[in-house]
């Protein structure tokens, strides 16, 4: 019974080496440990905070002489007027921007990116415990928050979840498919009709933005989030779902069957979601995210889930991704043409 | 001549498959193609049936270029080894699926359904259904198009003499009624029994081609199979 055991297993092991699984289990491992490498880490210890002042802004003596002297917690930086400061604040050159309270002189309205964040958190505490060692009272030198980016922790998650959902079905659902149907011959059945390869190509596609769009509509729905511009944000979940539906079929046709496009289906997920969707937390993945076809879906929505952006603003983006779609679309119907592993 | 081949060939790794290869099949033949394992039958079916490319080489089905996909598959219907049909939707389901690509109305598919004897099984998934079943619907669909050439691939390969008898019926059934078919076979009293012509492929090669009875007292046959 051992001896018997024990070859059942070590066929398991080979088969696992030619379905390309082990890849995957040693692949899972070495990807999160890089990308929790690259968030940072390092920066999250540094107790030192970039705010950054208006110039010129007459705000209270001494709030500013406190801010300004205390290296350690507080890195100044001077811009020339509040929506010079915002736009530092939205590409994280600064973790947050003080503007002179209209309704009180001697406090400050604190503009961050996101209210609910421990980067928030961590401004308002050491404001707090630089005024009480100042001034010996509770009362608060930052009289509001204001953030660039509206709408609870839900919705500032949401473009992640868009953006998984809709690589859910492009890295993971599609190659399955496509390789099942190839691996039980069932394509082949269908090209023994008059179908051509693009219509069946084209039916694949839709097949897996009919997906995406169910996913995403349920989870507008079960959230009741609002999509706020809705045109682009229709626009750039087509786009999104074109591209990397096209992107999936085309991982299907390079695998013989379902167990392979599986694992290299994971294999394409885990660094097209995460870099993208942990790009926030990071400066370094901010670097690197932009190459990918995620992050050009990931920025937009979220830009049009949380800033009110319009595709208007960024057509290189759509263009980027009808791009990749097209590319990817190109090289399946060759592959289906030339029969690969089929 | 139904089907002109000329220099077809389809070469895989470590040198199987089928080299340069000739043939003219003329209307209403029923050819046997048969050979050892590797010899290139299966090859030179699945190239006819467009599932594979050849490396080089043109077939004419009824003056039509093989190239030319979507008129072909009308002029050739192929019926796989393992039958390949969507085993999680019924019989009629598979059936009219293939009707709307070939664009025949469903009428053909309640044909189809009769002369096969189906009905009963219309609504069955194909996963529930035994391989001699499986076989017939994959044959129905194939009858779909009612194309005038047919390629069997092993036809009665795993079935029980019962469900060869079956098969053998449908095939000369199929022939008298003026289809060309060619079939590849391992089974001496198959070859005997169907076939008009008999063609044997041997390391790529065709190293016969006659009548059944000139093959079953040939040299090749004794030297190959004896």
């Amino acid at each position: 019974m051992i001896r018997n055991i024990i070859t059942l297993t070590l066929n398991d092991v080979a088969i696992a080496f030619k379905n390309k699984t082990i890849f995957l289990i040693i692949f899972i491992p070495v990807f999160v440990f890089l990308s929790l490498k690259l968030v940072d880490i390092g920066a999250a210890d540094v107790k030192t905070i970039h705010i950054g002042l208006i110039q010129n802004e007459a705000y209270a003596p001494v709030i500013l002489r406190t801010i300004t002297s205390t290296n350690q917690i507080f890195t100044v930086s001077r811009v020339s007027n509040e929506a010079e400061g915002k736009k530092q604040l939205t590409e994280k050159n600064i973790d947050g921007l003080l503007l002179r309270s209209e309704k009180d002189p001697t406090s400050v309205v604190l503009v961050v990116l996101k209210k609910e964040s421990l980067q928030t958190l961590s401004i308002v505490e050491s404001f707090s415990v630089l005024q009480r060692a100042v001034e010996g009272k509770s009362t608060n030198w930052i009289a509001d928050i204001t953030p660039l980016q509206e709408g609870g922790i839900q919705k500032q998650t949401l473009p992640t979840w868009v953006l998984m959902l809709v690589l859910l079905v492009g890295f993971i659902i599609m190659p399955a498919q496509v390789a099942e149907e190839k691996e039980k011959k069932l394509l082949l059945a269908l090209l023994q009709t008059p179908m051509r390869e693009i219509e069946w190509l084209i039916a694949k596609l839709l097949s897996g933005m009919v997906l995406i769009f169910t996913a995403v509509l349920s989870l507008h729905l079960l959230g009741q989030f609002n999509p706020g511009n809705t045109v682009s944000y229709i626009a750039f979940i087509v786009v999104g779902s074109f591209c990397f539906c096209s992107y999936g079929i085309l991982l299907g046709f390079l695998c013989r069957n379902q167990a392979s496009a599986r694992t290299l289906g994971v294999i394409f997920y885990l660094p097209h979601l995460l870099p993208s969707a942990l790009s926030d937390f990071s400066q370094k993945l901010t670097v690197a995210a932009p190459f990918l076809p995620s992050y050009q879906l990931y920025e937009p929505i979220k830009s049009i889930l949380l800033d009110n952006g319009r595709i208007s603003d960024m057509p290189l983006e759509w263009l980027y991704l009808l791009a990749v779609g097209l590319i990817t679309l190109c090289f399946s119907y060759l592959l289906m043409k030339k029969r690969w592993l089929m | 001549m139904q089907i002109e081949i000329s220099n077809l060939s389809k070469v895989y790794k470590e040198n199987r498959g089928l080299l340069p290869v000739s043939l003219d099949v003329g209307k209403g033949e029923l050819i046997a193609i048969i050979g050892h394992n590797g010899a290139g039958k299966s090859t030179l079916l699945k190239i006819l049936a467009n599932w594979h490319l050849p490396d080089t080489g043109n077939v004419l089905v009824d003056g039509i270029n093989l190239k030319n996909r979507a008129a072909v598959v009308r002029k050739v219907g192929f019926v796989p080894e393992v039958p390949n049909l969507f085993d999680f939707f019924p019989v009629e389901y598979n059936l009219k699926l293939f009707a709307r690509l070939f664009q025949v109305s469903y009428i053909r598919v309640e044909e189809i359904l009769n002369d096969f004897n189906l009905l009963s099984f219309r609504n069955s998934k194909i996963q529930d259904l035994s391989k001699g079943l499986r076989q017939r619907v994959s044959i129905g669909r194939t009858l779909l198009a009612d194309p005038p050439v047919l390629l069997f691939d092993e036809p009665t390969s795993g079935l029980d003499f019962e469900m060869t008898k079956e098969v053998y019926i449908m095939i000369r059934k199929f022939h008298s009624s003026g289809k060309t078919i060619l079939f590849t076979s391992h089974r001496p009293e198959e070859i005997k029994t169907l076939a008009t012509r008999v063609i044997m492929l041997h390391q790529g090669n065709v190293v016969y081609d006659g009548s059944p009875e000139k093959y079953f007292q040939s040299e090749i046959h004794e030297r190959l199979y004896q």
